[in-house]
């Protein structure tokens, strides 16, 4: 039966090919490109503040981190509570490109994507390490060779010379097509760059999501001795989940030392490390969407409670600290409730909407 | 409703205020620090000072007829957020910027640069003026302040070379003044580094004290911060070495920059600190004088608690303030606008005649092109029966380092 | 040979406040597996509310010492009730997620208080004279420590050992369904392990609180500190958790007292117990006492 594309109430797929489509319906497909316009040309018709770009800048970062998470601790169940470390592994890969070569090297400044894949590598292949133990760890035992990465990354950079000892490493301004980026377009035009990787590497998971490989992964966080009787190798299949998240990890790193022009040892710490968990289990674990859903949701909440932290100190005595505790309290709050109610994070949600309209008039 | 309609009210009072003194202008006067998190315990009460100093100024007309109005942000320590909070400082045109921690002034001192825009941090590490023009530190930075106490230590130490140890943050903000230090003793300052010693989070330091006892160490200088002190000089007192005098035989006498001193080292350990040095170059409360006069003034005008009030870094922040109005005000009496250019250009001008005495300092606050350490002149203040007081006159250490 | 002994004790001293700090981490992964990651804020609370009762209501040090850990037995207790009843059944994940959240609420809570932003120390109550060991000095407050572990593991192993409740609770982390089968109420052992665990953190929050001083900073660090040491152990065994944590003080004593200014290496105190931790766990990748899983297809 031909089913209309355009609009379909319930799923009529007549073959395993049909279900493994990108889109379900051709809305599907409208809308997301759509989005994606809208995206790229809001910029052109609203005026931009450095500070909001800013914001959008690093939500659109963590995107792409959290995609890298969302690999490992979401689609194969290994608890990371290094990823910050990983970043920082990225980030440091592209600092030292600029500490050897000088910060405003060409290859630098004028082959940044070189870099920041460069980077992606170098993330690659300390996820790959750090996810050896894999082969024999398993669940919480394994998050913590995790956190043994980030403690002694964290370690390593500050007490060597090589890394500036934590202070930060300086990165010189990249060129465009229009010259040198300068200070007023610097965060457009990286609104306009880090976009462009979270919508490849958006596509970029999806699509591995539909392969063998994707596959793979699910079946080892379900059940790895299942998934060893059925041919696969759940060490391997670890190994390389660890190396795909380093990997994404790395290019966030790159691009938040681009971005900040620099990278010191602050933005890469253990506290980094929950919070970026913090966003994948918020957007939703093993979803793709929760990768966006989420960066979006915690750097948001963190912005709404810094203002309702100011707006708050305008009229609450000043002589006692209700104004700079609210912070903390609301943040912790808001995530909290949210997840009394809703544990399987906003993807959840999404779900619900897209299945509501998919169904509608039908109750959902 | 009844609430909208008072907003709309006293918005249009506002804007008809606002056109019948049409004259004043508003300047903005922004912060980024720690309030909460790390260091929470120095940052807090240097927001009040902020605060404090900039409603007092108000109340005082230090302006004439403009006002001052100050931004306040906690950045929980995290410099992506002091990063965040700067651009919209920027946005909101400030024409100088207060910065806080080591990390974020070393990190954000590029976009200083390029914005031609002053900035004094609470930082006062040395790095932070490397390649740098717009940095301007209020007090002498941690290298000086070791230096400073070094010079004591040689100055003052009876008979022979004086061994000394250093314990210090792990971290760069701990390391800088090391070499620093290291480097005044190649230019001839006497006295013998025995160790390095970087603290981690220990409960229990027994087994270091014995390790420089055992060699001979008499004195150990600290620059770290509060905590890691307390339980050094507790051990150390239970172990009985802590000298009861200045350099006593046989025991040893504790030294501190900054930021390991101050009444938050009392509050941590009470009776171990006896006989604690320190140097810093702000009054403290516990020795009066006009500025803690003002200080006091102040913090009881705002209704700060006696915590808050005699704390020294409520003084650190009342002090950069003091500095950042006083360049406002004197870019006016100048007849000049108000913006980042003037104002840099009057912390240039700050010296000679035209150095400022904010009177909450050791002395008086002096910047030039190439001087951006303010407060030159260092005092060394020693713990007795639970305050500090002040030992001998404040002064300019010898074997100081320029960057 | 001094030195040696000296580094010997205190790491041993130091050990034992570890295991301390530890243990209410591993009771409530034992129960529930679930990570606390605001342990560590529980810790500082438990110091707080001794400082509160001992200076501004004037009760006892002593006294308010058992009195902070009978309160944060019952806040414990509450939280798990309001905040985590509901996420019973639902994935892990989510509910170490919450204790994220629930980190952010106990900072916010203690930033209200002025114990968020300022120092403060507990009043001299230990004699200022240290105790001397085969020539090596400890402190009182330190020996105290020690014995109140030493007291509290020992109580727990009977609890756990004897009890009935104690049995039920071994039970419940042994097998959840099978547990409620045979009637043994799975809430109620959940909030006892989170009472117990706030009991035994607020033991520990006292006696670090004593040692560094009262700075929440330092405080709350230690729940980040005992993470290897609850590992090591294995996470589900309390036994483990005090051998581990003696390990882990005695590895960071000699490692501040024979590696550090050597070789040019500094701080590998914080750093050490992590690679030792990645070492052992390849070959013993329970931990050095944890359940071996028996897995099924």
């Amino acid at each position: 039966m031909a089913t209309n594309r355009w609009l379909a109430t319930g799923n009529f797929f007549t073959s395993y090919k049909e279900e493994q489509r990108i889109f379900l319906t051709n809305i599907d497909r409208l809308c997301l490109w759509l989005l994606i316009a809208a995206l790229y040309a809001w910029p052109f018709f609203v005026e931009t503040s450095n500070k909001g770009m800013l914001v959008l800048d690093n939500i659109l970062i963590a995107m792409v981190a959290i995609l890298g998470l969302n690999l490992v601790t979401g689609f194969a169940g290994l608890i990371s509570i290094g990823h910050a470390a990983f970043v920082g592994v990225g980030a440091y890969t592209t600092a030292l490109i600029a500490s050897g070569l000088g910060t405003d090297h060409v290859f630098l400044t004028h082959a940044w994507p070189v870099v920041i894949v460069l980077s992606g590598m170098v993330g690659a292949i300390f996820g790959g390490i750090v996810g050896l133990p894999a082969l024999r760890l398993k669940h919480l035992y394994l998050a913590i060779a995790t956190l043994s990465f980030q403690m002694i990354f964290q370690w390593v950079i500050n007490f060597s010379k090589l890394f500036n000892q934590g202070q930060t490493m300086s990165v010189g301004r990249v060129f465009w097509l229009t010259g040198k980026v300068g200070r007023k377009d610097h965060y457009l035009f990286w609104y306009f760059a880090v976009l462009t990787i979270v919508v490849i590497s958006g596509f970029l998971v999806r699509n591995l999501l539909r392969t063998r490989y994707g596959r793979c992964l699910v079946a080892v966080r379900d059940n790895d001795r299942a998934a060893d009787a059925m041919g696969m190798h759940p060490g391997f299949t670890k190994v390389y989940a660890f190396a795909l998240a380093g990997f994404f990890a790395g290019i966030a790193g790159s691009l938040h030392c681009y971005l900040y022009r620099g990278a010191g040892i602050e933005s890469f710490t253990l506290h980094q490390s929950i919070s970026y968990l913090a966003m994948a289990i918020v957007g939703g674990l093993g979803t793709l969407s929760g990768s966006f859903f989420g960066p979006a949701a915690i750097r948001l909440l963190d912005l709404g409670v810094e203002n309702l932290s100011s707006w708050s100190s305008t009229f609450l005595p000043s002589t006692m600290n209700i104004a700079t505790a609210l912070r903390p309290l609301t943040f912790g709050l808001v995530i909290v409730l949210f997840l009394m109610f809703e544990p399987r994070g906003i993807a959840n949600w999404w779900r619900i909407i897209k299945s509501y309209f998919k169904l509608w008039p039908f109750k959902y | 409703m009844r609430k909208m309609l008072m907003v709309t009210t006293i918005g249009l009072m506002a804007a008809c205020f606002a056109v019948t003194t049409a004259q004043a202008e508003t300047y903005k006067l922004a912060i980024s620090l720690a309030i909460t998190g790390p260091t929470s315990d120095a940052g807090a009460p240097y927001a009040k000072g902020v605060e404090d100093y900039v409603k007092y100024a108000n109340d005082e007309k230090i302006l004439g007829d403009d006002e001052i109005e100050v931004l306040i942000r906690d950045d929980q320590y995290k410099t992506d957020v002091t990063k965040r909070n700067f651009e919209e400082f920027l946005d909101e045109g400030i024409p100088i910027y207060l910065n806080y921690s080591t990390g974020s002034t070393l990190a954000l001192k590029k976009d200083f640069e390029e914005e031609k825009i002053a900035t004094i941090p609470a930082s006062f590490h040395a790095g932070n003026l490397v390649d740098s023009n717009y940095i301007f530190l209020p007090i002498q930075s941690y290298s000086n302040q070791v230096i400073a106490l070094s010079e004591y230590v040689v100055n003052n130490n009876k008979g022979g070379v004086p061994k000394v140890a250093m314990f210090i943050h792990p971290s760069a903000f701990g390391r800088g003044p090391v070499e620093d230090t290291k480097g005044a003793v190649e230019a001839g300052l006497k006295m013998d580094i025995i160790e390095v010693v970087e603290h981690g989070k220990d409960l229990d330091t027994t087994a270091t004290l014995q390790r420089l006892m055992s060699k001979g160490v008499q004195y150990i200088i600290c620059h770290t911060v509060q905590s890691p002190v307390a339980v050094l000089l507790k051990d150390a007192e239970r172990l009985g070495i802590i000298a009861s005098s200045f350099g006593e035989e046989g025991k040893i006498t504790f030294l501190g920059a900054h930021y390991t001193g101050g009444n938050d080292l009392i509050d941590l350990a009470p009776t171990a600190s006896a006989n604690f040095y320190w140097t810093t170059g702000y009054t403290l409360t516990s020795e009066p004088g006009p500025g803690t006069d003002l200080q006091l003034m102040i913090a009881k005008k705002y209704g700060r608690d006696d915590k808050t009030a005699n704390s020294h870094n409520y003084t650190n922040g009342m002090m950069v303030t003091q500095v950042a109005i006083e360049t406002m005000r004197r870019a006016k009496a100048h007849g000049k606008e108000i913006n980042k250019a003037t104002l840099y250009d009057e912390l240039n001008a700050m010296n000679g005649d035209n150095a400022y005495d904010p009177l909450t300092t050791t002395g008086p606050v002096t910047f030039s092109k190439d001087d951006h350490e303010g407060v030159d002149k260092l005092q060394i203040y020693r713990v007795t029966d639970g305050v500090f007081k002040s030992v001998g006159e404040p002064f300019i250490p010898k074997y100081a380092v320029k960057k | 040979m001094t030195y040696f002994i000296q580094l010997l004790i205190s790491g041993l001293v130091v050990g034992s406040i570890y295991a301390l700090s530890a243990l209410g981490f591993v009771l409530i992964y034992k129960s529930s597996r679930v990570l606390n990651i605001a342990h560590g804020q529980i810790i500082a609370s438990g110091a707080f509310i001794a400082y509160a009762l001992t200076v501004y209501a004037g009760v006892p040090l002593v006294i308010s010492f058992f009195l902070s850990m009978a309160i944060t037995f019952f806040l414990s207790m509450a939280v798990e009730r309001v905040f985590l009843r509901r996420l019973i059944g639902e994935p892990i994940i989510s509910v170490i997620m919450v204790t994220i959240g629930l980190m952010s609420i106990i900072d916010g809570v203690i930033y209200l208080t002025p114990f968020g932003s300022t120092n403060m120390s507990f009043p001299k109550f230990f004699p200022p004279e240290p105790l001397n060991l085969l020539g090596a000095t400890v402190s009182w407050t330190q020996v105290v420590g020690v014995i109140l572990t030493a007291i509290i593991i020992a109580a727990l192993s009977w609890f756990f050992k004897n009890s009935t409740l104690g049995i039920s609770m071994r039970a419940v982390s042994d097998d959840q369904l099978a547990s409620m089968s045979i009637g043994i109420s799975v809430p109620k052992v959940f909030g006892l392990a989170w009472a117990l665990a706030g009991l035994t953190a607020a033991a520990a929050g006292g006696i670090i609180g004593n040692i560094t001083g009262l700075n929440f900073d330092t405080l709350h660090a230690f729940g980040i500190i005992v993470f290897p040491v609850v590992i090591l152990g294995g996470l589900d065994s309390i036994g483990g958790a005090v051998v581990a944590g003696i390990i882990m003080g005695l590895i960071q004593q000699f490692a501040a007292g024979y590696l550090d200014g050597n070789w040019g290496l500094q701080g590998t105190a914080e750093v050490l117990p992590y690679i030792i931790l990645l070492i052992l766990l390849l070959f013993k990748p329970h931990g050095l006492f944890g359940t071996h899983e028996i897995e099924r297809v």
